[in-house]
């Protein structure tokens, strides 16, 4: 585990010449909140911002993107063969990520690569990105990663970790794509060892103790499933609901997608788009039948899923960081926290508890 | 249409019932020389998606 | 409006004991600042969670869509207008509701308020004619009135049209509104700027539906984005179908918007999808002279055919 020193006047320099071998990506800001958008020439990210509006999940598994072209003209040697859209997966780097998001990655890629099962589009962008992820000074009241399985300064997921030192940056180097960042930005100054890392966990601790927001998970675990499921409490917690797709589409560790196909003539692509569990259409059948048709379903089915499927499945804790936007951003304010304290307080009596 | 920057000429509306075929003739090429006269218009016309 | 909680509660508490209604339908406190979480109430346990104030921007008529039972709601002017539009649209009968209706003098816009504050904001406080929002290391007081959502300042219907029970004296209307400056300024520009100007407004979209589905006239069992066969529009980012989706369903709401806010309110991205529901409201006003929801006795002009409707652009 290297230690580096980046003094804040060497660090545009350092990522000019880093991005001569990396598409660098940070949070940028735009109008209202802030984006992680590809660094132009000359723009650095902004550390300033709290977190970004939506997650950073797009720069490695996008909304919307073509797998494959095909086209149709009998004339054509290729005709009816789908062929694999060229992609860009130059290494790329994220700049300015929270410890939250990076290790959303981590859990997204239980998903995504597994024994049976890889998903080559996600896995080539996630080998080819390194995280270079910033610890929070100054978490926002909606965070409640401590309790989520990270926390300010998590390392997990993470290929370099920024600790804001006053005039300068600590650099802890987690892996190997850390340190080829770190020497192609030419940031070479090694930190006494001790000493940063003394300065980084007084900083972690800080930060810890500014954490306002906490949800209790111990009880999900052993909890029963089919008593949690047919709980009384979900009509009172999905009626404000209006299943649109702001929660899925803003968490760093929500993961489904379905795939069409889109024609014009003769020519035609095949593509994903992130679906949501919150529409109506997401579980319909060939036949017509749907097992979700109604909001409470979906509602109960999402909560289920993040904090009791995942964690019977993975048995790594719930399906959730604790970065707070889709408490923040719900138009009628479901808040995650307080259906995971529902639900572990259920949990433990074994009855509808008050329902706070 | 026009309001959100689509060309004003571009959309026509005319009555036009299944026994007046002289009037569906001329409508038809009048507004086939209306357009071609405004030259093709690009912005609002999907190839292929344009996404990542 | 501060005493409303209270009337709200006494009113809720009486129709559930009665029985006039099965539950009533409102808002709960919050668990961030500026937001309420539509709630509906059963016990008394949960009448008294019920409350009013200055973030009850999101419209309840929402809630009531094909719902059998007896209903109690909480309605500002423009749900009032949602809710007689249901009842044209038969879906709600008006026997199964109970109106509590709420003289409004506009709510808040959350994202004006957070864009003026210094940092995050952590506490939010009430007064009759300012609101004070507090965080790390500041405080600032605003007056109500400047900064209210975009909608609640153009406002020309703050008491509910229709009601059964009413929680405040009504509140004056305001006069000499101009409800469509920026419609006008739209209008004002060349086809290039409009398209530009729109294609800039999507940029954002991530096409969530919050603004659908928060909108009580969006109830279609299948919405045309969502429809498969045949695809009328296609379901990614692609800007094409961003705007289509957007316009397509202004023109589902031409004659039936009542400018309630609730779309712009519930976009996470905060898009000001008002712009394309405020030019149709504009011609059914300049066309039809036609407001939408006014009178549950009145069918709307785009459901019947007068003679005299305008027709010079058809040739």
């Amino acid at each position: 585990m290297k230690m580096i020193t980046i003094k804040k006047n060497e660090w545009a320099g350092g990522l000019e010449k880093a991005a001569q071998a990396f598409r660098l990506f940070g949070p940028v800001k735009e109008k209202e909140f802030h984006s992680f958008k590809r660094l132009q020439t000359g723009v650095l990210p902004d550390l300033t911002c709290l977190n970004t509006r939506l997650s950073p999940k797009h720069l490695i598994y996008p909304q919307s993107e073509v797998m494959f072209d095909y086209t149709l003209d009998e004339s054509k040697a290729d005709h009816h063969i789908l062929k694999e859209t060229a992609r860009d997966d130059s290494p790329q780097a994220v700049v300015g990520i929270r410890p939250c998001d990076a290790k959303a990655f981590v859990l997204v890629r239980m998903n995504f690569d597994t024994p049976e099962y890889q998903d080559p589009y996600w896995i080539r962008a996630y080998e080819s990105t390194t995280l270079v992820g910033l610890g929070c000074a100054a978490p926002c009241s909606s965070c409640f990663c401590t309790t989520a399985g990270c926390g300010p300064y998590h390392e997990e997921g993470l290929d370099v970790l920024l600790a804001d030192a006053g005039d300068h940056y600590l650099a802890k180097v987690l892996t190997e794509k850390g340190a080829t960042f770190v020497a192609a930005a030419g940031w070479r100054t090694a930190a006494e060892p001790q000493a940063a890392d003394q300065k980084i966990a007084a900083l972690k601790q800080a930060s810890e103790s500014k954490i306002a927001s906490f949800v209790q998970t111990d009880n999900l675990r052993a909890a029963e499933t089919t008593d949690l499921h047919n709980a009384a409490f979900w009509e009172e917690v999905s009626f404000a609901c209006i299943n649109c797709g702001t929660c899925t589409f803003s968490c760093p560790t929500c993961w489904c997608f379905d795939i069409q196909d889109e024609n014009r003539g003769k020519t035609g692509v095949r593509m994903k788009n992130w679906d949501s569990c919150m529409y109506p259409l997401f579980t319909l059948h060939g036949t017509g039948h749907n097992p979700r048709g109604s909001k409470l379903h979906r509602v109960r089915q999402r909560f289920m899923h993040k904090l009791k499927y995942f964690v019977d499945k993975y048995d790594r804790g719930i399906q959730c960081v604790g970065c707070g936007r889709c408490v923040r951003l719900c138009p009628v304010n479901i808040d995650i926290r307080r259906v995971c304290n529902m639900m572990n307080g259920f949990a433990a009596s074994g009855e509808a508890c008050a329902i706070k | 249409m026009e309001h959100m920057g689509i060309e004003p000429g571009r959309l026509q509306f005319s009555w036009i019932s299944s026994a007046e075929s002289t009037k569906f003739v001329e409508v038809v090429t009048q507004v086939t020389a209306a357009i071609k006269a405004l030259g093709p218009h690009s912005n609002f016309a999907k190839k292929m998606a344009e996404v990542a | 409006m501060l005493s409303y909680t209270e009337k709200i509660r006494e009113i809720a508490g009486r129709l559930l004991q009665s029985g006039a209604v099965e539950m009533v339908i409102g808002f709960r406190a919050g668990t961030v600042p500026m937001m309420n979480e539509p709630h509906f109430a059963k016990t008394p346990a949960d009448v008294q969670k019920l409350v009013w104030d200055s973030h009850c921007g999101i419209n309840l008529a929402n809630y009531l869509t094909d719902r059998k039972e007896k209903i109690g709601v909480v309605a500002k002017g423009c749900d009032s207008r949602n809710i007689v539009t249901h009842i044209i649209e038969n879906k709600i009968k008006r026997e199964q509701l109970v109106i509590i209706g709420v003289p409004c003098k506009g709510m808040v816009d959350k994202r004006k308020i957070a864009m003026k504050a210094e940092a995050e904001i952590t506490e939010v406080i009430e007064a009759e004619t300012t609101i004070t929002v507090k965080g790390h290391g500041f405080s600032k007081t605003f007056e109500k009135k400047d900064v209210l959502q975009h909608n609640c300042a153009l406002c020309i219907h703050r008491n509910p049209v229709i009601h059964d029970e009413i929680v405040g004296a009504p509140v004056e209307e305001q006069q000499g509104v101009d409800r469509y400056a920026d419609v006008r300024s739209l209008e004002a520009m060349t086809p290039e700027q409009r398209w530009k100007y729109f294609d800039d407004l999507l940029t954002p979209c991530i096409r969530c539906y919050a603004c659908r589905n928060a909108c009580p006239l969006c109830y279609c069992p299948t919405c045309f984005v969502d429809e498969a066969r045949p695809q009328w529009v296609g379901k990614s980012q692609d800007p094409g179908d961003v705007r289509t989706f957007h316009f397509l369903r202004a023109y589902h709401c031409a004659g039936r918007c009542t400018d309630c806010g609730a779309c712009e309110r519930a976009c996470p991205v905060g898009i000001n999808m008002r712009t394309f529901t405020k030019k149709l409201e504009k011609d059914c006003l300049d066309l039809f002279g036609w407001e939408a929801g006014l009178d549950p006795e009145v069918r709307p002009p785009l459901d019947v055919y007068r003679p005299q409707d305008p027709n010079d652009f058809i040739k």
